[in-house]
Protein backbone atom coordinates (compact mmCIF):
# COMPACT_ATOMS: atom_id res chain seq x y z
CA UNK A 1 0.00 0.00 0.00
CA UNK A 2 1.32 3.49 -0.97
CA UNK A 3 1.80 5.86 2.05
CA UNK A 4 0.03 8.77 -0.10
CA UNK A 5 -2.30 8.21 -2.31
CA UNK A 6 -4.09 10.57 -4.27
CA UNK A 7 -7.77 9.38 -6.63
CA UNK A 8 -9.02 11.76 -8.81
CA UNK A 9 -8.54 15.22 -7.37
CA UNK A 10 -10.23 17.75 -9.14
CA UNK A 11 -10.69 21.32 -8.68
CA UNK A 12 -12.40 24.36 -10.23
CA UNK A 13 -11.57 28.14 -9.74
CA UNK A 14 -14.63 30.78 -10.01
CA UNK A 15 -12.91 33.44 -11.82
CA UNK A 16 -14.69 36.73 -13.22
CA UNK A 17 -17.70 34.81 -12.84
CA UNK A 18 -17.13 31.56 -15.25
CA UNK A 19 -15.80 28.37 -13.84
CA UNK A 20 -12.26 27.17 -14.95
CA UNK A 21 -11.32 23.60 -13.90
CA UNK A 22 -7.68 24.20 -12.69
CA UNK A 23 -7.31 19.76 -12.03
CA UNK A 24 -9.04 17.50 -14.17
CA UNK A 25 -8.70 14.23 -12.20
CA UNK A 26 -5.19 13.77 -10.57
CA UNK A 27 -3.93 10.50 -9.59
CA UNK A 28 -0.70 9.65 -7.65
CA UNK A 29 0.98 7.11 -5.54
CA UNK A 30 3.44 8.14 -3.20
CA UNK A 31 5.68 5.26 -1.31
CA UNK A 32 7.53 5.93 1.88
CA UNK A 33 11.18 7.70 0.82
CA UNK A 34 10.07 8.78 -2.03
CA UNK A 35 11.19 11.85 -3.81
CA UNK A 36 8.30 13.10 -6.35
CA UNK A 37 9.04 16.09 -8.00
CA UNK A 38 5.93 17.64 -9.43
CA UNK A 39 6.39 20.27 -12.72
CA UNK A 40 3.68 21.70 -15.17
CA UNK A 41 3.25 24.69 -17.14
CA UNK A 42 2.68 28.11 -14.84
CA UNK A 43 -0.99 28.08 -13.43
CA UNK A 44 -1.52 24.23 -14.35
CA UNK A 45 -2.73 23.86 -10.27
CA UNK A 46 0.18 21.83 -9.04
CA UNK A 47 0.99 24.20 -6.36
CA UNK A 48 -3.22 23.81 -5.19
CA UNK A 49 -2.49 19.82 -6.03
CA UNK A 50 0.21 20.12 -3.25
CA UNK A 51 -2.39 22.47 -0.73
CA UNK A 52 -4.70 19.58 -0.93
CA UNK A 53 -2.36 17.14 0.08
CA UNK A 54 -1.84 19.33 2.47
CA UNK A 55 -5.34 19.81 3.86
CA UNK A 56 -5.06 23.53 3.32
CA UNK A 57 -7.73 23.25 0.51
CA UNK A 58 -10.32 21.08 -0.12
CA UNK A 59 -10.46 19.05 -3.37
CA UNK A 60 -13.94 19.20 -5.71
CA UNK A 61 -13.97 15.76 -6.24
CA UNK A 62 -11.87 12.71 -5.35
CA UNK A 63 -9.76 12.34 -2.20
CA UNK A 64 -6.24 11.86 -0.50
CA UNK A 65 -5.67 8.92 1.06
CA UNK A 66 -2.87 8.87 3.86
CA UNK A 67 -1.48 5.21 4.81
CA UNK A 68 -4.89 4.17 3.38
CA UNK A 69 -7.22 6.43 5.49
CA UNK A 70 -8.59 9.46 3.95
CA UNK A 71 -7.41 12.77 4.60
CA UNK A 72 -9.62 16.40 4.93
CA UNK A 73 -7.93 18.51 7.71
CA UNK A 74 -4.81 19.56 7.85
CA UNK A 75 -2.44 18.25 10.31
CA UNK A 76 1.55 17.58 11.32
CA UNK A 77 1.81 14.41 9.14
CA UNK A 78 2.00 16.36 6.08
CA UNK A 79 4.08 19.44 6.58
CA UNK A 80 4.26 22.04 4.12
CA UNK A 81 7.28 24.51 3.53
CA UNK A 82 5.95 27.64 1.56
CA UNK A 83 6.98 29.61 -1.43
CA UNK A 84 8.16 32.86 0.59
CA UNK A 85 9.07 30.83 3.82
CA UNK A 86 6.07 32.14 5.60
CA UNK A 87 8.48 32.68 9.26
CA UNK A 88 6.87 34.62 11.94
CA UNK A 89 8.75 37.66 11.91
CA UNK A 90 8.18 38.20 15.78
CA UNK A 91 10.04 35.29 16.68
CA UNK A 92 14.15 34.50 16.80
CA UNK A 93 15.34 31.93 13.92
CA UNK A 94 15.65 29.41 17.03
CA UNK A 95 11.48 30.12 18.25
CA UNK A 96 10.30 29.83 14.78
CA UNK A 97 12.02 26.10 14.22
CA UNK A 98 10.61 25.59 17.96
CA UNK A 99 6.80 26.53 16.76
CA UNK A 100 5.49 23.59 16.09
CA UNK A 101 6.68 21.86 19.25
CA UNK A 102 5.59 24.72 21.39
CA UNK A 103 2.00 24.29 20.02
CA UNK A 104 2.10 20.82 20.57
CA UNK A 105 3.25 21.45 24.21
CA UNK A 106 6.11 19.72 24.41
CA UNK A 107 8.64 21.26 27.31
CA UNK A 108 11.31 24.06 26.58
CA UNK A 109 14.15 21.89 27.20
CA UNK A 110 13.06 18.84 25.36
CA UNK A 111 12.11 21.20 22.64
CA UNK A 112 15.65 23.00 22.29
CA UNK A 113 17.20 19.27 22.25
CA UNK A 114 15.28 19.27 19.18
CA UNK A 115 15.39 21.89 17.43
CA UNK A 116 19.03 22.47 18.06
CA UNK A 117 19.39 19.39 15.91
CA UNK A 118 17.79 20.32 12.97
CA UNK A 119 19.26 23.97 13.38
CA UNK A 120 22.48 21.90 13.02
CA UNK A 121 21.13 20.13 10.07
CA UNK A 122 20.28 22.86 8.05
CA UNK A 123 23.57 25.14 9.34
CA UNK A 124 21.63 27.39 11.27
CA UNK A 125 23.14 27.45 14.49
CA UNK A 126 24.94 30.50 14.52
CA UNK A 127 21.73 32.49 13.75
CA UNK A 128 19.56 30.63 16.24
CA UNK A 129 18.92 34.32 17.87
CA UNK A 130 18.73 35.85 14.82
CA UNK A 131 15.23 37.87 13.93
CA UNK A 132 14.06 36.64 10.29
CA UNK A 133 14.47 40.01 8.58
CA UNK A 134 18.10 39.30 9.47
CA UNK A 135 18.63 36.66 6.82
CA UNK A 136 19.05 35.99 3.65
CA UNK A 137 16.61 34.79 1.24
CA UNK A 138 18.53 31.19 1.03
CA UNK A 139 18.96 31.55 4.89
CA UNK A 140 15.19 31.74 5.52
CA UNK A 141 14.21 28.77 3.40
CA UNK A 142 16.72 26.95 5.42
CA UNK A 143 14.92 28.07 8.56
CA UNK A 144 11.62 27.19 6.75
CA UNK A 145 12.71 23.48 6.11
CA UNK A 146 14.30 23.00 9.74
CA UNK A 147 10.84 24.51 10.95
CA UNK A 148 9.56 21.36 9.04
CA UNK A 149 11.59 18.64 10.29
CA UNK A 150 11.20 19.78 13.85
CA UNK A 151 7.11 18.07 13.62
CA UNK A 152 8.87 14.63 12.27
CA UNK A 153 6.36 14.90 9.34
CA UNK A 154 5.40 11.63 7.66
CA UNK A 155 5.76 13.90 4.11
CA UNK A 156 7.43 17.24 3.31
CA UNK A 157 5.74 19.50 1.13
CA UNK A 158 7.73 21.65 -0.79
CA UNK A 159 6.32 24.30 -2.94
CA UNK A 160 8.50 25.79 -5.45
CA UNK A 161 11.07 26.89 -2.44
CA UNK A 162 14.15 27.90 -4.16
CA UNK A 163 12.52 29.99 -6.89
CA UNK A 164 13.06 33.06 -5.38
CA UNK A 165 16.84 32.18 -5.00
CA UNK A 166 20.30 33.13 -7.06
CA UNK A 167 21.82 30.31 -8.78
CA UNK A 168 24.38 29.91 -6.73
CA UNK A 169 22.20 29.64 -3.45
CA UNK A 170 20.28 27.44 -5.27
CA UNK A 171 22.95 25.13 -6.35
CA UNK A 172 23.79 25.07 -2.89
CA UNK A 173 20.30 24.07 -1.24
CA UNK A 174 20.01 21.65 -4.15
CA UNK A 175 22.69 19.40 -2.37
CA UNK A 176 22.25 20.00 0.88
CA UNK A 177 18.41 18.87 0.41
CA UNK A 178 19.31 15.92 -0.91
CA UNK A 179 21.47 15.16 1.77
CA UNK A 180 18.89 16.09 4.32
CA UNK A 181 16.72 13.74 2.42
CA UNK A 182 19.15 10.98 2.71
CA UNK A 183 19.88 11.27 6.43
CA UNK A 184 15.99 12.07 7.04
CA UNK A 185 14.38 9.33 4.64
CA UNK A 186 11.28 11.78 4.42
CA UNK A 187 8.67 11.56 1.84
CA UNK A 188 9.10 14.95 -0.19
CA UNK A 189 6.75 15.84 -2.50
CA UNK A 190 8.37 19.21 -4.68
CA UNK A 191 6.80 21.69 -6.65
CA UNK A 192 8.80 23.31 -9.07
CA UNK A 193 8.53 24.51 -12.32
CA UNK A 194 12.34 24.55 -12.80
CA UNK A 195 13.09 21.74 -14.77
CA UNK A 196 16.77 21.45 -14.06
CA UNK A 197 16.01 20.98 -9.92
CA UNK A 198 13.14 18.62 -10.70
CA UNK A 199 15.92 16.28 -12.44
CA UNK A 200 18.46 16.72 -9.78
CA UNK A 201 16.39 15.98 -6.84
CA UNK A 202 13.95 13.82 -8.06
CA UNK A 203 13.69 9.99 -7.74
CA UNK A 204 10.65 10.33 -9.92
CA UNK A 205 9.28 13.45 -11.87
CA UNK A 206 4.94 14.36 -12.19
CA UNK A 207 4.66 15.50 -15.55
CA UNK A 208 1.40 18.40 -15.21
CA UNK A 209 -0.72 19.00 -18.28
CA UNK A 210 -2.10 21.67 -19.29
CA UNK A 211 -5.29 22.68 -17.44
CA UNK A 212 -7.70 21.14 -16.79
CA UNK A 213 -4.43 18.86 -15.51
CA UNK A 214 -3.81 15.54 -14.81
CA UNK A 215 -0.52 13.84 -14.51
CA UNK A 216 0.38 13.31 -17.60
CA UNK A 217 3.96 11.00 -17.52
CA UNK A 218 6.08 9.53 -14.54
CA UNK A 219 9.25 9.61 -15.19
CA UNK A 220 12.08 7.58 -13.23
CA UNK A 221 14.90 9.25 -12.25
CA UNK A 222 17.71 6.59 -11.13
CA UNK A 223 21.04 8.45 -11.07
CA UNK A 224 23.66 8.09 -8.73
CA UNK A 225 23.58 11.16 -5.96
CA UNK A 226 25.04 13.33 -4.90
CA UNK A 227 23.78 14.78 -8.02
CA UNK A 228 24.49 18.32 -9.25
CA UNK A 229 22.92 21.11 -12.16
CA UNK A 230 25.11 20.55 -14.26
CA UNK A 231 26.03 16.97 -14.36
CA UNK A 232 26.03 15.93 -18.14
CA UNK A 233 24.28 12.64 -17.49
CA UNK A 234 21.16 14.76 -16.24
CA UNK A 235 20.51 16.67 -19.30
CA UNK A 236 19.41 13.89 -21.33
CA UNK A 237 16.72 13.54 -18.41
CA UNK A 238 16.25 16.91 -18.48
CA UNK A 239 15.31 16.34 -22.15
CA UNK A 240 13.40 14.08 -21.44
CA UNK A 241 11.05 15.99 -18.94
CA UNK A 242 10.76 18.82 -21.34
CA UNK A 243 9.81 16.74 -24.50
CA UNK A 244 6.85 15.88 -22.37
CA UNK A 245 6.16 19.45 -20.87
CA UNK A 246 7.12 21.79 -23.63
CA UNK A 247 3.51 20.89 -25.83
CA UNK A 248 1.68 21.56 -22.50
CA UNK A 249 3.16 24.95 -21.90
CA UNK A 250 2.42 26.15 -25.69
CA UNK A 251 -0.97 25.08 -24.88
CA UNK A 252 -1.18 27.35 -21.76
CA UNK A 253 0.08 29.95 -23.72
CA UNK A 254 -2.02 30.01 -26.89
CA UNK A 255 -4.91 29.99 -24.22
CA UNK A 256 -4.19 33.41 -22.59
CA UNK B 1 20.90 59.17 12.21
CA UNK B 2 18.23 61.23 12.24
CA UNK B 3 19.52 64.80 13.24
CA UNK B 4 18.95 65.42 16.99
CA UNK B 5 16.50 68.64 17.79
CA UNK B 6 16.65 68.31 21.30
CA UNK B 7 18.08 72.20 21.63
CA UNK B 8 15.78 73.22 19.14
CA UNK B 9 12.98 71.94 21.10
CA UNK B 10 14.15 73.58 24.33
CA UNK B 11 14.88 76.91 22.33
CA UNK B 12 11.54 77.17 20.92
CA UNK B 13 9.29 76.75 24.61
CA UNK B 14 12.16 79.20 26.17
CA UNK B 15 11.10 81.49 23.96
CA UNK B 16 7.41 80.61 23.82
CA UNK B 17 7.27 81.67 27.50
CA UNK B 18 8.90 84.38 27.26
CA UNK B 19 6.55 85.62 24.60
CA UNK B 20 3.81 84.87 26.76
CA UNK B 21 5.33 86.47 29.78
CA UNK B 22 5.88 89.53 27.63
CA UNK B 23 2.39 89.60 26.29
CA UNK B 24 0.79 89.04 30.40
CA UNK B 25 3.21 92.19 31.11
CA UNK B 26 2.25 95.04 28.34
CA UNK B 27 -1.18 94.29 30.42
CA UNK B 28 -3.55 93.96 27.32
CA UNK B 29 -5.70 92.29 29.22
CA UNK B 30 -5.94 91.83 33.11
CA UNK B 31 -4.33 88.51 34.92
CA UNK B 32 -7.58 87.31 35.59
CA UNK B 33 -8.15 86.56 32.35
CA UNK B 34 -4.84 85.96 30.96
CA UNK B 35 -2.33 84.72 33.61
CA UNK B 36 1.72 85.09 33.48
CA UNK B 37 3.84 82.21 33.19
CA UNK B 38 4.61 83.45 36.63
CA UNK B 39 1.39 83.20 38.00
CA UNK B 40 0.64 79.67 36.41
CA UNK B 41 3.97 78.23 37.89
CA UNK B 42 3.01 79.39 41.29
CA UNK B 43 -0.30 77.64 40.93
CA UNK B 44 1.67 74.53 40.10
CA UNK B 45 4.58 74.71 43.03
CA UNK B 46 1.41 75.52 45.60
CA UNK B 47 -0.87 72.49 44.06
CA UNK B 48 2.28 70.53 44.18
CA UNK B 49 3.35 71.73 48.02
CA UNK B 50 -0.03 70.69 49.19
CA UNK B 51 0.11 67.59 46.82
CA UNK B 52 -3.48 68.60 44.85
CA UNK B 53 -1.99 68.25 41.65
CA UNK B 54 -0.58 64.83 42.45
CA UNK B 55 -3.39 63.56 44.22
CA UNK B 56 -5.55 64.50 41.11
CA UNK B 57 -3.19 63.23 38.50
CA UNK B 58 -2.96 59.72 40.43
CA UNK B 59 -7.00 60.29 39.95
CA UNK B 60 -7.21 60.32 37.17
CA UNK B 61 -4.69 57.81 35.64
CA UNK B 62 -5.95 55.23 37.81
CA UNK B 63 -9.22 55.83 35.34
CA UNK B 64 -7.51 55.92 32.64
CA UNK B 65 -5.77 52.74 33.56
CA UNK B 66 -8.66 50.63 34.63
CA UNK B 67 -10.50 52.30 31.50
CA UNK B 68 -7.90 51.86 29.14
CA UNK B 69 -7.28 48.42 29.81
CA UNK B 70 -10.75 47.52 29.62
CA UNK B 71 -11.18 48.83 26.53
CA UNK B 72 -7.65 46.90 25.23
CA UNK B 73 -8.94 43.31 26.29
CA UNK B 74 -12.66 44.47 24.94
CA UNK B 75 -11.66 45.81 21.35
CA UNK B 76 -8.67 42.93 21.03
CA UNK B 77 -11.64 40.28 21.41
CA UNK B 78 -13.85 42.41 19.36
CA UNK B 79 -11.12 42.45 16.91
CA UNK B 80 -9.93 39.31 16.11
CA UNK B 81 -13.64 38.17 16.09
CA UNK B 82 -14.79 40.25 13.69
CA UNK B 83 -11.49 39.73 11.57
CA UNK B 84 -11.69 36.28 11.50
CA UNK B 85 -15.74 35.35 11.34
CA UNK B 86 -17.64 37.49 8.48
CA UNK B 87 -20.98 37.03 10.07
CA UNK B 88 -19.38 38.97 13.28
CA UNK B 89 -17.95 41.65 11.12
CA UNK B 90 -21.07 42.53 9.00
CA UNK B 91 -23.69 43.04 12.14
CA UNK B 92 -20.95 43.66 15.37
CA UNK B 93 -18.73 45.12 12.94
CA UNK B 94 -21.08 47.77 11.77
CA UNK B 95 -22.86 48.82 15.10
CA UNK B 96 -18.81 49.22 15.80
CA UNK B 97 -18.21 51.65 13.61
CA UNK B 98 -21.65 53.67 14.47
CA UNK B 99 -20.68 53.66 17.85
CA UNK B 100 -17.21 54.84 17.30
CA UNK B 101 -18.51 58.19 15.56
CA UNK B 102 -19.70 59.05 19.33
CA UNK B 103 -17.64 61.10 21.09
CA UNK B 104 -16.93 59.69 24.25
CA UNK B 105 -18.64 62.77 26.24
CA UNK B 106 -21.95 62.34 24.48
CA UNK B 107 -21.84 58.89 26.95
CA UNK B 108 -21.50 60.62 30.64
CA UNK B 109 -25.50 61.01 30.65
CA UNK B 110 -25.89 57.30 30.02
CA UNK B 111 -22.57 56.94 32.40
CA UNK B 112 -24.51 58.75 35.33
CA UNK B 113 -27.72 57.41 34.88
CA UNK B 114 -26.25 53.88 35.16
CA UNK B 115 -23.23 54.23 37.52
CA UNK B 116 -24.24 56.99 39.58
CA UNK B 117 -21.87 59.94 40.27
CA UNK B 118 -19.20 57.64 40.76
CA UNK B 119 -15.58 56.01 39.65
CA UNK B 120 -17.39 53.37 37.91
CA UNK B 121 -19.50 55.70 35.43
CA UNK B 122 -15.75 57.56 34.80
CA UNK B 123 -14.44 54.60 33.83
CA UNK B 124 -17.17 53.62 31.91
CA UNK B 125 -17.29 56.53 29.67
CA UNK B 126 -13.17 56.28 29.34
CA UNK B 127 -13.77 52.84 28.22
CA UNK B 128 -16.21 53.13 25.96
CA UNK B 129 -14.72 55.88 24.83
CA UNK B 130 -11.56 54.18 23.36
CA UNK B 131 -12.65 50.43 22.87
CA UNK B 132 -14.21 51.60 19.23
CA UNK B 133 -11.05 52.90 17.98
CA UNK B 134 -8.73 49.42 19.33
CA UNK B 135 -11.06 47.18 18.14
CA UNK B 136 -11.05 48.26 14.52
CA UNK B 137 -7.35 48.55 14.45
CA UNK B 138 -7.03 45.54 15.74
CA UNK B 139 -9.09 43.99 13.05
CA UNK B 140 -7.00 45.68 10.52
CA UNK B 141 -4.28 44.27 11.78
CA UNK B 142 -5.40 40.57 11.93
CA UNK B 143 -6.88 41.20 8.43
CA UNK B 144 -3.43 41.94 6.94
CA UNK B 145 -1.50 39.46 8.36
CA UNK B 146 -0.47 37.29 5.68
CA UNK B 147 -2.74 34.07 4.57
CA UNK B 148 0.54 31.77 4.81
CA UNK B 149 1.25 32.72 8.46
CA UNK B 150 -2.20 31.27 9.66
CA UNK B 151 -1.97 28.44 7.21
CA UNK B 152 1.98 27.54 8.42
CA UNK B 153 0.29 27.88 11.79
CA UNK B 154 -2.41 25.83 11.34
CA UNK B 155 -0.26 23.27 9.24
CA UNK B 156 1.72 22.75 12.19
CA UNK B 157 -1.15 22.34 14.37
CA UNK B 158 -2.37 26.11 15.78
CA UNK B 159 -5.90 26.03 15.77
CA UNK B 160 -8.22 27.73 17.87
CA UNK B 161 -6.86 29.62 20.71
CA UNK B 162 -3.50 28.64 20.48
CA UNK B 163 -3.53 30.07 16.79
CA UNK B 164 -5.05 33.41 18.34
CA UNK B 165 -2.02 33.65 21.28
CA UNK B 166 0.54 32.17 18.91
CA UNK B 167 -0.28 34.08 15.67
CA UNK B 168 -3.28 36.47 15.63
CA UNK B 169 -2.17 38.75 18.14
CA UNK B 170 1.94 38.79 17.35
CA UNK B 171 1.07 39.37 13.82
CA UNK B 172 -1.23 42.00 14.33
CA UNK B 173 0.97 43.63 16.80
CA UNK B 174 2.34 46.52 14.81
CA UNK B 175 -1.13 47.47 14.02
CA UNK B 176 -2.39 46.76 17.82
CA UNK B 177 0.35 49.53 18.76
CA UNK B 178 -1.34 52.14 16.94
CA UNK B 179 -4.76 50.87 17.87
CA UNK B 180 -3.56 51.24 21.72
CA UNK B 181 -1.56 54.78 20.93
CA UNK B 182 -5.33 55.91 20.00
CA UNK B 183 -7.41 54.24 22.25
CA UNK B 184 -5.04 56.06 24.86
CA UNK B 185 -5.61 59.62 23.41
CA UNK B 186 -9.43 58.67 23.01
CA UNK B 187 -9.13 57.41 26.83
CA UNK B 188 -7.64 60.28 28.39
CA UNK B 189 -9.72 62.99 26.78
CA UNK B 190 -12.54 60.88 27.78
CA UNK B 191 -11.44 60.56 31.21
CA UNK B 192 -10.90 64.80 31.73
CA UNK B 193 -14.07 65.09 29.86
CA UNK B 194 -16.06 62.78 32.29
CA UNK B 195 -14.32 64.55 35.37
CA UNK B 196 -15.41 67.91 34.01
CA UNK B 197 -19.00 66.92 34.11
CA UNK B 198 -19.24 64.05 37.08
CA UNK B 199 -17.12 67.02 39.13
CA UNK B 200 -15.98 64.12 41.31
CA UNK B 201 -11.94 64.64 41.99
CA UNK B 202 -9.16 64.27 39.11
CA UNK B 203 -7.49 66.75 36.65
CA UNK B 204 -10.67 67.58 35.04
CA UNK B 205 -12.74 68.24 38.33
CA UNK B 206 -9.86 70.34 39.12
CA UNK B 207 -10.66 72.37 35.89
CA UNK B 208 -14.08 72.62 36.97
CA UNK B 209 -12.93 74.44 40.46
CA UNK B 210 -10.41 76.66 38.37
CA UNK B 211 -13.67 77.48 36.45
CA UNK B 212 -16.22 77.83 39.69
CA UNK B 213 -13.26 80.16 41.62
CA UNK B 214 -12.53 81.99 38.65
CA UNK B 215 -8.69 80.67 39.01
CA UNK B 216 -7.71 81.41 35.64
CA UNK B 217 -3.76 79.92 36.81
CA UNK B 218 -5.13 76.47 38.00
CA UNK B 219 -6.74 76.64 35.04
CA UNK B 220 -4.03 76.74 32.97
CA UNK B 221 -1.88 74.87 35.17
CA UNK B 222 -3.91 71.82 35.23
CA UNK B 223 -3.93 72.55 30.79
CA UNK B 224 -0.27 72.27 31.32
CA UNK B 225 -0.59 68.91 33.25
CA UNK B 226 -2.91 67.57 30.99
CA UNK B 227 -0.51 67.97 28.11
CA UNK B 228 2.55 67.24 29.51
CA UNK B 229 0.95 63.56 30.40
CA UNK B 230 0.00 63.24 27.27
CA UNK B 231 3.46 64.01 25.65
CA UNK B 232 5.45 61.86 28.39
CA UNK B 233 3.24 58.55 28.02
CA UNK B 234 3.62 58.87 24.70
CA UNK B 235 7.73 59.32 24.60
CA UNK B 236 8.00 56.59 27.39
CA UNK B 237 5.70 53.83 26.42
CA UNK B 238 4.42 54.23 22.75
CA UNK B 239 7.67 55.27 21.32
CA UNK B 240 9.51 52.66 22.89
CA UNK B 241 6.71 50.30 22.56
CA UNK B 242 7.22 51.11 18.68
CA UNK B 243 10.83 50.95 18.40
CA UNK B 244 10.67 47.94 19.91
CA UNK B 245 8.27 45.70 17.42
CA UNK B 246 9.72 48.01 14.53
CA UNK B 247 13.37 46.88 15.21
CA UNK B 248 12.47 43.16 15.49
CA UNK B 249 9.96 43.15 12.75
CA UNK B 250 12.89 45.07 10.42
CA UNK B 251 10.67 47.73 9.68
CA UNK B 252 13.05 50.25 10.02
Amino acid sequence: MAELEAKDITKYFTHESHRLQALGGVNLKVESGDFVCLVGPSGCGKSTFLRIVAGLEQPDGGQILFDGRPVTETGPSRIMVFQEGALFPWLKVGDNVEFGLKVAGVPPEKRTEISERYLDMMQLTKFSDSYVHQLSTGMKQRVAIARALVMDPDVLLMDEPFAALDAQTRDLLLIETQLMWARTKKTILFVTHNVAEAAVLGTRVAVFSNRPSVIKREIENNFPRPRVSEDEDLLQFQHEILKELRPEVKKSRAEV
Amino acid sequence: MAKNYTVHKIAFYVGLVVIWQLVAMVDVWPSNIFPSPYEVGEDLVYSTADGSIFYGFATSMWRLGVGLSISIAGGIVLGIFMARVEVVNQTVGSLVLGLQSIPSIAWVPLGILWFGLADAGIIFVTAIGAIFAVTINVYTGVKNIPPSYIEAARNMGATGSKLIINVLIPAAFPYMISGFKQGWAFAWRGVIGAELLFSYMGLGHMLYVGRSLNDISQIAAVMLVIMATGLLIDAVVFKRLEFKVMSRWGLR
